[in-house]
């Protein structure tokens, strides 16, 4: 299913960094300057002369000739000056041959040009390269204005009027007047007056100031036929006759093959640049006159020509590892991403590309043209669920651990203890109390002291993952977990500890009147065993960019703790993504990590997180992280709590559950269920395995159920020399093995675990789970 | 969809036998689905039993880098 094309028209154009640049769309001629530059400050000479070969006229005449008009406009004239492109130009043509003439075979159409101004030599260039005949009519030497002018090389003249003449160009003199013009119009398909060449006036060829009009489109005057130079107000200029020239030749060609000469003519006129360009850390570097101002040098061209910035946006690919990554920009990647969507057949390579941005929304906030880069990944990973295209490896880990935590055996809500009703419900999320469950309980116990009518409680995920997986059965299931336990509430305010559960309630539950557990805090007494500690840079999760009451509410418990802190520039509206968000280190875990060392990039301080997967994923990479509950209900010192390492997969899933069970223990009187025989399963896991298992997300408890299983069935090879097991087995769309040794004390010595998707012949297991279900997955590892 | 057996990483299964019935494993061409795509593969397992036997390299290696290539078709 391809994706519908509206969604990268809206876009489109929100993203300017391939709009031409000042020099280009104020050039009367739109010379691609930058590309000029970029090659002569290279010394790349035959390429540059391709540029002027492909827009300028009369092969290189033009560089001699060109006031350089771009110079007011280019963004350096901001600073300094601006780049003297016509010196560029004439470096260039001097110092290289002009590609090889082609035209193309006659025509038999006849195009007559009065005055033989420099319009009317473009003109007659032009279309003398398209094979019409062309023949000017002058009175005395050709060249108009040209003629004496000190600049421009003999030789060079000569030779665009060898030029000419090859083009079959032919030149007659004649005395100017009204029965020449009816002639020359009775024999030819157009005529051009070119009233640049300062011997040619209206009156002599019998026309009125007003027959003499031009549209300035199509430069056609009132007469049928007669095209005719516009008049400019002001000292005239060389480029503006090069322009009508090449104008009006347009104008014929057009009526020649009979389109219309009026319309669609895109990007002729001259008009401001779209392209925005940063002028921040660009030093001042003036421009150096040539010597000889007529005839520069190459060191003077070269040192000229790098003096161009070169004019581009890039304000988000800056900040952003991941544009940085794919080496591409927002419109560019769009592209990519939709093309990829609609490819009918073949491998759709671009899919990690719309899998790796974080949907973090930082680039939103710095793009001069709002473009939402995040927002548009999005839409087109719905487009991918609804396509049935997008791969289930990416998040399936992710979301089978969040329908894991919201299933009815995990997820669970109760009043506060001794009482019936709630008037607030603390939702601290899924991450929160696995990651730090001793804070989670205090601050828990602390709101019950402070809040008036019952704070209940609610263990589960708010369902973030479905929606940045884009998956919306499963979000719908899980919103309505979330709803369920609200409503067991009594549907009470509800307390967020998390910036994410905060934008997906605001999403996808409005009906729930939520709080930030900040705002909550920051209202209520401090906690007596707070604890400060060395200063600290804080981070703001990019969940909270657009929420200042809560960015306010932290620094303003910090300061209620005396925790000093260090103000980064890229905070608030402009934070940024620790890499959990959107799923981006789920896809791609090693680009998810350069997103939370750019941030570390940003200071050398430890860090002071209120989002606990920022915390456990800065806390990764290596800087020492605290999260406010760190401080606000110490467990250990600050400096100790900043140390602690970041928890693994199993070691998350682990602790969640143990604090769910103590919890229900110590406030409830609830006993835990039993340990299955599966959680009774002892294993052993020397460190070097347990990082292995880390990057193929193997779990603990996947190495017991295949264990389990084992014990059942057996496992399904042996190595008798050694005593070591190989069992495999297929749970779900994995097939897991593990090799181990059975210990005498009946526990199990892991030495591998491993997995794939692919199905192989012979290894028991069902090969689906509920997500796949839900999702309709397809139990052989299809996607959906 | 090919998977050629010269691409694959050289196998040691040196010592593994079927914990079933005892067999010294044997390469034999089985058939490996993923994705709805189904190929014929040069494997070891037991010859009596049909267990396929995959070691580490080939999970994180080969396996891994088809299963990419098949989920962006
Ligand atoms: S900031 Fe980024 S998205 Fe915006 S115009 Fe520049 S390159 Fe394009
Ligand atoms: S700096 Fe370079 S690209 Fe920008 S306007 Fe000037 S010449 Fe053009
Ligand atoms: S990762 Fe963030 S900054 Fe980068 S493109 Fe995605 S939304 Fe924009
Ligand atoms: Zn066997």
């Amino acid at each position: 299913m391809p994706m519908h094309p509206q969604i990268l028209r809206d876009f489109d154009p929100h993203c300017v960094q391939d709009e031409p640049p000042a020099c280009q769309t104020q050039c009367p001629l739109h010379l691609d300057a930058r590309g000029l530059a970029g090659l002569m400050a290279e010394g790349k000479l035959k390429e540059a002369r391709k540029i002027i070969d492909r827009y300028l006229p009369l092969n290189g005449l033009t560089a001699y000739l060109c006031e350089g008009p771009c110079g007011r406009h280019c963004r350096r004239s901001e600073l300094d000056q601006g780049v003297d492109v016509p010196l560029l130009e004439r470096v260039c043509v001097a110092q290289t041959q002009a590609a090889r003439l082609m035209p193309l075979p006659r025509s038999g159409q006849a195009v007559a040009v009065f005055g033989a101004g420099l319009s009317s030599l473009t003109l007659a260039w032009e279309l003398g390269k398209k094979g019409h005949q062309v023949t000017i009519y002058h009175t005395g030497p050709a060249g108009g204005r040209l003629v004496g002018h000190p600049g421009l090389p003999a030789q060079a003249w000569l030779e665009t009027l060898e030029w000419l003449d090859k083009l079959r160009v032919v030149f007659e003199e004649v005395a100017f007047s009204p029965a020449a013009l009816a002639e020359a119009r009775a024999g030819s398909q157009s005529v051009y007056l070119g009233f640049d060449d300062p011997a040619l006036t209206p009156e002599l060829l019998g026309l009125s100031a007003a027959e003499a009009e031009v549209s300035p489109v199509s430069l056609l005057t009132s007469q049928d036929k007669i095209l005719a130079a516009p008049f400019h107000p002001g000292p005239p200029r060389f480029v503006d006759e090069l322009a009508a020239g090449k104008r009006a030749a347009g104008s014929i060609d057009r009526l020649l093959q009979g389109v219309s000469p009026e319309v669609a003519r895109v990007a002729e006129e001259t008009y401001p640049s779209r392209l925005y360009t940063s002028l921040a850390d660009i030093p001042v570097k003036s421009t150096q006159p040539p010597a000889d101002p007529w005839v520069p040098t190459l060191a003077e061209a070269q040192a000229e020509a790098q003096r161009c910035l070169p004019c581009q946006c890039l304000e988000c690919v800056k900040q952003c590892v991941y544009l940085q990554h794919y080496l591409t920009f927002p419109k560019k990647a769009a592209r990519e991403i939709f093309n990829n969507i609609s490819t009918a057949l073949g491998n759709r390579t671009s899919n990690i590309l719309a899998l790796s941005c974080a949907e973090c929304g930082l680039c939103r906030e710095i793009c001069p043209g709002q473009a939402d880069t995040g927002q548009f990944v999005h839409q087109a990973r719905q487009e991918m669920v609804y396509g049935r295209h997008m791969p289930i490896s990416a998040h399936e880990f992710a979301l089978e651990d969040m329908a894991f935590i919201n299933s009815p055996e995990f997820s669970f809500f109760r009043h506060q203890p001794g009482r019936e009703t709630s008037a607030y419900l603390f939702f601290p999320g899924c991450q929160l109390p696995a990651s730090l469950p001793v804070a989670t309980e205090s601050v828990y116990s602390h709101l019950q002291n402070h809040l008036e009518g019952g704070v209940g409680f609610a263990l589960a995920c708010c369902g973030a993952p479905a929606r940045w997986a884009a998956r919306p059965k499963l979000t719908t299931r899980m919103v309505e977990t979330v709803r369920g336990l609200w409503a067991s509430a009594g549907q009470p305010r509800v307390i967020l500890a998390c910036a994410s559960c905060a934008v997906f309630f605001q999403a996808e539950l409005p009906e729930i009147p939520v709080e930030t557990l900040w705002n909550v805090l920051a209202a209520l007494p401090r906690p007596a065993g707070a604890a400060a500690g060395e200063v600290l840079a804080i981070h703001d999760p990019c969940a909270a960019r657009h929420d200042q009451a809560t960015q306010a509410s932290v620094r303003e418990l910090a300061q209620k703790i005396s925790q000093p802190l260090e103000e980064l520039h890229f905070s608030g509206q402009l934070a940024r993504c620790c890499g959990y968000g959107g799923l981006a280190a789920a896809a791609n875990p090693a680009l998810g990590a350069q997103f939370a060392q750019k941030r570390l990039g940003d200071t050398d301080k430890p860090l002071l997180a209120y989002c606990i997967m920022c915390r456990d994923r800065l806390r990764r990479e290596g800087r020492p992280t605290v999260h406010l509950l760190d401080l606000m209900f110490p467990g250990q010192p600050p400096a100790e709590a900043a140390q602690r390492p970041a928890p693994g997969l199993s070691d998350r899933q682990e602790g969640r559950r143990r604090f769910r069970d103590n919890l229900l223990k110590k406030l409830w009187g609830e006993e835990p269920p039993l340990a299955t025989e599966m959680e009774n399963i002892i294993i052993n896991i020397p460190e070097e395995v347990a990082a292995r298992l880390e990057t193929r997300r193997i779990l603990r408890s996947d190495i017991q159920r295949v264990l389990l299983d084992a014990r059942e069935r057996g496992p399904i090879f042996s190595h008798p020399g050694s005593g070591r097991q190989l069992a495999g087995l297929r749970p779900r769309q994995v097939t897991y093995w593990v090799e181990y040794s059975l210990c005498p004390d009946g526990s199990y010595d892991i030495h591998d675990a491993y997995c794939h998707r692919m199905v192989v012949p012979g290894i028991p297991g069902e090969g689906r789970d509920s997500v796949s279900v839900a999702e309709g997955f397809n139990p052989e590892g299809g996607r959906a | 969809m090919t998977l050629a057996t010269n691409q694959l990483p050289e196998i040691d299964v040196e010592g593994w036998v079927c914990r079933k019935c005892g067999q010294p494993l044997k390469v034999s061409l089985v058939a490996v689905t993923y994705m709805g795509s189904s190929f014929e593969v040069e494997l070891p397992g037991c010859p009596n039993c049909g267990f396929t036997f995959i070691p580490p390299v080939l999970a994180d290696g080969k396996m891994l880098e088809v299963e990419k290539m098949l989920e962006d078709k």
